[in-house]
């Protein structure tokens, strides 16, 4: 009879907490779409480096765990509370708070189970969808595999299982404190009309928002930070959140107290002291409301940056079909290019040098001049730190400047489909980076490129793509007539190839195995001899956002590759913001669908006093578009503040130049697409209860 | 059966302290049905309140058949509360999402009786309180007094050694109500149910075989009906109570 009593109480608490039932299954259904990622053979065979995919997984499943344990101990808490005197009624009976705790507990786990059985359903088409969107994104095709794989249902509810257990491991220990008198009051706790304190609490309001501005100049202005600051800032911002609505609620009742105008206008006498009443009480819940927004926002913000990044940047950084490097001159690709001729058609090869003088006063300019590198390598007169330079580990540029003859430049250039360029004896060109470029300017003044008959003077900047991380030089290369470059010695060797169609998937793979033999049978002592050893004559350039220390590139290959990665970083941002986003509106949702009763006795009185219901329609939609509005848009202006920020230095680290405000618009319209479905839900429900309650 | 000794009852602290029953004294026999009445905020719902252990009082005693229900634990008072009192209240608190059967069953069930005992018990006394025919309905679905007197079932289903009954028939009309005291009564007088009714209606009193009257947190008189009729033993309290200038509510 006790499980039937359960059974019973789960069928009504069904229909009265659909939201947070749907809301579950959602949950259950993106947990293990996710998670089929880490077991899926096809990923795993696709990304080499699936690690990290599965470390991001893990560490945004983390989160989420954490997140619904606290939403099903919220719901549970808030059930109890609506349900307290049902259970005063079971104690005055003669239960035991035990067994009260055991049939409340056994509820919640077969609202749970059926839940998570529903979600287990919805998440298989989530995973397809989901492998249908990656496979999309890295531009290869996706062909319909159902993979019901078992550990990947037993992780999904071991994670499942564990939000459950933190959540009602919380709400036993509170069922236990159970007293008859608590619970028959507990309803009316709230109805206590307290105010004390508002005319200084109102101050909290204008406190936050400047706050809020200070935040923002903080950080779009502030030059020097330092950790202190840093942790200042956050604490504070956490605080605001929370303040906030407790300078809201006690500025709206300052408000209504001193008549305002708006007081007596339309429906605002109503609108304004039940918001004010609401917001009060729940502020903590508010604020936290606010703060799961602000993740969600950001989080959709930044894995659309990323999404352009990979969209845009990745293809530019290698614009050659296939590029290999080599340390050593003398190295002839041979067996590399053997490797290729053997496993795709072949259409151009090109075989060239980059080439150094000697001095670095390129390198130099750059490394203190170059907002990315601050003031590590200035001293305090502004003049080059050489000791910092020479002991930087991260081999942004090589040891001297690069250059490159011009006959080599304009075959590459017109490899690449661009124009050729023309060069008078004395004259140079430096072809460097879009990003780099849009930050230096034309800094010709400041260098002295000495040629053979004198000083050379700058032809002109040339910013298309061209393979410029550690190939044609590090950011840039210094391009001269072959007569001046005849004068310089040969620093590291590149070769590049056009194939025909794309690359297999394990094309690198062939060349990197070509590569290690022919390295092994240098070793053994082949003819190959080194007769220079300049050294240094690697580097990377000054990319932020992805980096690569390959010898050998193929563009398909190693763009797939690279996409995968990003994926591993936008999956779980896009993962995190949906769910806190669907526990936020949840929260909203059940707050309002379960007040929905005292406000039938509310509306019911106004439809008595002579409004109609249209009006009262009109006045629900206020109610419910004011209280799911606040927290929304008090999240809107964080996260925008802080988006517009990252968004800029994105832009600037990683070249893009998507305006920023466009990452956030996205996800803006994604949150208000998943806003509106809820809202719409809500206030059909609320409508429902009230002409069910008439 | 039940004995109350110096019972104290305060609400608030300090300076706000209100004392609501002062030392109040009294004992029920078995077999009797005794009201108590008073003014508004004379105590008489704390008295109910405290005697079930609803709330906490700080002095005095409460003997249900010899045991101190103050010195219990939360199990043995649940215990109590579940075959020793059987309560009816004024808004009946009966579980929405349980039909009237399953409602007076629901003592049992806390007990852990077999289905089929408790299926014979629950359909006697449906049928004892003329309620048989709603046994499968809702209580959204029935009257208030067929809601009541499923409470009252409800209340009796683990033989209880006294029910506790608070304005049983507050939210009732007075047609309903006067089946619900005849109900009482006959319970009474066939099967010696002893019954313990808090109440401000003197009709409702006027069915009792003893009333104890509460003003200022004492019990200040009493009145036995012995073998009065009701219409006089009615008249009787109406005196008592224009005595004290309380609350009276006459059919």
């Amino acid at each position: 009879m006790f499980i039937k009593l359960a059974l019973r109480n789960v069928r009504r608490s069904a229909k009265d907490y659909l939201v947070y039932f749907v809301t579950m299954t959602v949950v259950v259904a993106l947990m293990f779409a996710f998670n089929s990622l880490l077991f899926s053979r096809d990923i795993q065979e696709l990304l080499q480096e699936a690690g990290i995919m599965i470390a991001m997984l893990g560490l945004a499943t983390f989160f989420i765990v954490i997140i619904i344990a606290w939403l099903i101990n919220y719901v549970m808490r808030f059930i109890l509370e609506k349900r307290s005197r049902e259970f005063g009624i079971y104690l005055l009976l003669g239960m035991e708070n035990r067994q009260i705790a055991h049939l409340y507990m056994r509820e919640n786990m077969f609202l749970g189970a059926a839940a998570f059985l529903t979600g287990l359903v919805f998440g298989m088409l989530a995973q397809q969808i989901l492998m249908a969107v990656l496979y999309s994104m890295i531009l290869m095709e996706y062909r319909l595999n159902v993979e019901i794989n078992r550990q990947c249902v037993i992780m999904t509810a071991l994670c499942y299982a564990g939000c459950y257990l933190l959540a009602l491991l919380r709400c036993k220990r509170k069922l236990k404190k159970m007293n008859i008198n608590g619970l028959m009051n507990a309803e009316r706790q709230n109805e206590e009309v307290r105010e004390s304190h508002e005319e200084m609490k109102q101050w909290l309001l204008p406190l936050s928002v400047v706050f809020l501005a200070l935040f923002g100049v903080w950080l779009f202005c502030w030059k020097a930070w330092d950790s202190i600051i840093i942790l200042a800032f956050l604490v504070g911002l956490i605080l605001v959140i929370y303040l906030f609505y407790t300078g809201l609620s006690a500025w709206i009742i300052c408000y209504v107290r001193h008549e305002g105008k708006a007081v007596y206008s339309g429906q605002n006498l109503f609108l304004l002291r039940q918001f004010a009443s609401k917001i009060k009480t729940m502020r903590f819940t508010m604020g936290t409301l606010t703060a799961l927004f602000v993740v969600a926002f950001l989080g959709c913000s930044i894995a659309m940056m990323f999404n352009f990044y990979q969209d845009h940047m990745l293809a530019q950084k290698m614009p050659f079909d296939v590029q290999l490097h080599s340390r050593y001159v003398e190295n002839d690709f041979a067996a590399e290019l053997a490797a290729i001729e053997k496993t795709v058609p072949v259409e151009e090869v090109y075989p060239y040098y980059i080439y150094t003088n000697g001095t670095n006063q390129m390198n130099l300019w750059l490394y203190t001049h170059l907002r990315a590198f601050g003031d590590l390598y200035r001293n305090e007169d502004g003049s080059p730190d050489l000791s910092s330079i020479v002991h930087e580990g991260m081999n942004t540029y090589c040891k001297y400047d690069t250059y490159m003859g011009l006959s080599d430049y304009n075959h590459l250039r017109g490899m690449l489909g661009y124009d050729a360029v023309s060069l008078a004896d004395q004259n140079y060109a430096i072809h460097m980076k879009d990003r780099v470029f849009r930050e230096t300017g034309d800094f010709s003044d400041q260098l002295f490129i000495e040629g053979t008959d004198g000083q050379l003077a700058c032809a002109g900047y040339y910013t298309e793509p061209f393979s410029q991380d550690g190939q044609n030089g590090g950011d840039y290369v210094i391009v001269v007539p072959d007569a001046q470059i005849a004068q310089m010695q040969p620093y590291y060797a590149e070769l590049v190839v056009d194939i025909a169609g794309k690359a297999p998937d394990h094309l690198k793979a062939e060349i990197d195995a070509a590569s290690e033999a022919a390295r092994n049978s240098l070793a053994l002592g082949s003819h190959h001899t080194r007769t220079l050893d300049i050294g240094g004559n690697s580097c990377c350039g000054s990319d932020m956002i992805m980096v690569w220390g390959f010898d050998n590139l193929v563009r398909d290959n190693v763009v797939k590759e690279m996409k995968c990665m990003l994926l591993s970083l936008i999956f779980p941002l896009i993962y995190i913001g949906l769910v806190f986003l669907c526990v936020a509106l949840t929260v909203l949702s059940i707050q309002q669908l379960s007040d929905s009763a005292k406000y039938q006795f509310r509306y019911n009185v106004l439809k008595q006093i002579g409004m109609d219901s249209r009006e009262v329609a009109g006045l629900v939609w206020k109610q419910l578009a004011l209280f799911y509005l606040c927290p929304a848009l008090f999240a809107v202006v964080i996260s925008g503040i802080i988006a517009g920020y990252v968004g800029g230095n994105f832009n600037f680290y990683s070249g893009t130049k998507t305006p920023s405000w466009l990452y956030f618009g996205i996800s803006f319209l994604l949150f208000f697409g998943v806003y509106s479905i809820y809202f719409a839900v809500t206030y059909i429900g609320f409508l429902r209860n009230l002409e069910a309650g008439r | 059966m039940l004995e109350v000794k110096e019972l104290v009852k305060s609400y608030g602290t300090g300076k706000n302290q209100h004392k609501v029953l002062r030392g109040v004294n009294f004992t029920i026999h078995k077999g009797e049905f005794v009201a108590v009445m008073g003014p508004s905020g004379s105590g008489k719902t704390t008295l109910l309140d405290c005697i079930s252990r609803y709330k906490p009082f700080e002095g005095g005693e409460v003997l249900l058949n010899g045991k101190d229900l103050g010195r219990l634990n939360e199990k043995e008072m649940a215990k109590v509360r579940n075959q020793e009192v059987g309560f009816v209240f004024q808004d009946f608190m009966l579980l929405d999402g349980l039909t009237v059967f399953e409602n007076v069953c629901v003592p049992q069930v806390i007990r852990a009786e077999a289905y089929q005992e408790m299926e014979k018990k629950a359909a006697q006394l449906l049928q004892l309180f003329d309620i048989s025919q709603i046994g499968e309905k809702y209580p959204s679905e029935i009257s208030g007094g067929q809601k009541q007197r499923a409470a009252v079932a409800r209340a009796l289903i683990n033989d209880p050694l006294m029910i506790l009954a608070d304005e049983p028939t507050g939210a009732l009309d007075s047609k309903a109500a006067e089946t619900l005291l005849e109900t009482f009564q006959k319970l009474n007088e066939t099967k010696r149910a002893t019954i313990f009714m808090v109440t401000h209606d003197a009709f409702s009193a006027s069915y009792c075989s003893r009333i104890l009257f509460l003003k200022d947190g004492r019990i200040f008189h009493e009145l036995v009906r012995g073998k009065k009729g009701r219409r006089e033993f009615l008249n009787n309290i109406l005196d008592v109570l224009s005595m004290t200038g309380g609350d009276s509510n006459v059919h």
